[in-house]
């Protein structure tokens, strides 16, 4: 790389450390915000497409934590 | 791009009569949501020179102008239905670009770059369609897809920075056929909820 903000190895794990923090954060928060609302009424819309939102957000939380091991060569 | 017409908010429904207050499209989180765009041409410099890091720079601050405008919007209470419309614009077109320009220059896989792209335009074609069948301006929610936004603009710095690029592209399309069918469904068939009066 031509630009040298950070050294390859720094920024290699810049990147790992600002996706997979994230991700593994979002897999969390979204689990739990899924948890904690699995009683409310499903016939109400608005809670369907949340859940539906919580279960893309775990999907996503996922595929980030795994595509960051990945990219270190750990899987 | 529409697919980032997702982080729109049902003005209707989430702020319920709160005020007849008329807030200035002039107002400092719109100021913020337009510095958006101050980022793309040295985003579009960046990676027409090869620079890798400084592109990843400038796509993260357009994310953090972003997540700002919002934290400026509450501070200086001035949200407003256009200050969330043009929130939702900002992004399709600043993640949109964003995507076609790495994808140019071969820095992201096109296949998945034009599926994107057309499935967020054919999500913003529907989201055209939910406000005729309303009769009224109203924005529709999703919160399936305000995730997805979230990834969108990580997928500019997963092609910038050169990180399991194909990995995270192709993981993408199949998450946002399910999304945009879900939303379709919702917004053409499934009936409008009614605006709380209070």
């Amino acid at each position: 790389m031509k630009d040298q903000i950070l050294s390859p190895v720094a920024f290699k794990w810049f990147l790992t450390l600002i996706t997979g923090v994230l991700a593994g954060v979002w897999f969390f928060y979204d689990s739990f915000s899924l948890i904690r609302t699995r009683k409310a009424d499903r016939s109400n819309p608005v809670v369907r497409d949340k859940h539906f939102g919580y279960v893309i957000g775990i999907a996503i939380g996922i595929i980030g934590v795994y595509g960051c091991l990945r990219f270190q060569g750990v899987v | 791009m529409a697919t980032t017409a997702t982080a729109e908010t049902n003005v209707a429904e989430t702020q319920p009569a709160k005020s007849a207050r008329t807030v200035s499209p002039y107002n400092p989180a719109n100021a913020v949501t337009a510095s958006r765009f101050l980022t793309l041409p040295p985003f579009v410099w960046a990676v027409a020179h090869g620079y890798h890091q400084l592109a990843t720079l400038f796509i993260l601050i357009c994310g953090l102008l972003d997540k700002l405008d919002g934290l400026v919007a509450r501070i200086f209470d001035c949200r407003s239905p256009f200050g969330e419309l043009f929130d939702a614009i900002t992004d399709g077109i600043c993640y949109g670009f964003g995507l076609i320009v790495v994808a140019a220059y071969g820095w992201a896989p096109a296949i998945p770059v034009a599926a994107i792209i057309f499935l967020g335009l054919a999500n913003s074609a529907m989201r055209f369609v939910y406000v005729k069948r309303a009769g009224k301006t109203t924005n529709y929610k999703s919160y399936a897809m305000e995730r997805l936004v979230a990834y969108t603009g990580y997928l500019i710095g997963f092609a910038t920075g050169g990180m399991e690029v194909k990995f995270f592209y192709w993981a993408f399309v199949p998450l946002m056929l399910v999304i945009v069918g879900y939303d379709t469904k919702r917004m053409l068939i499934d009936p409008i909820p009614e605006a709380k009066a209070s």
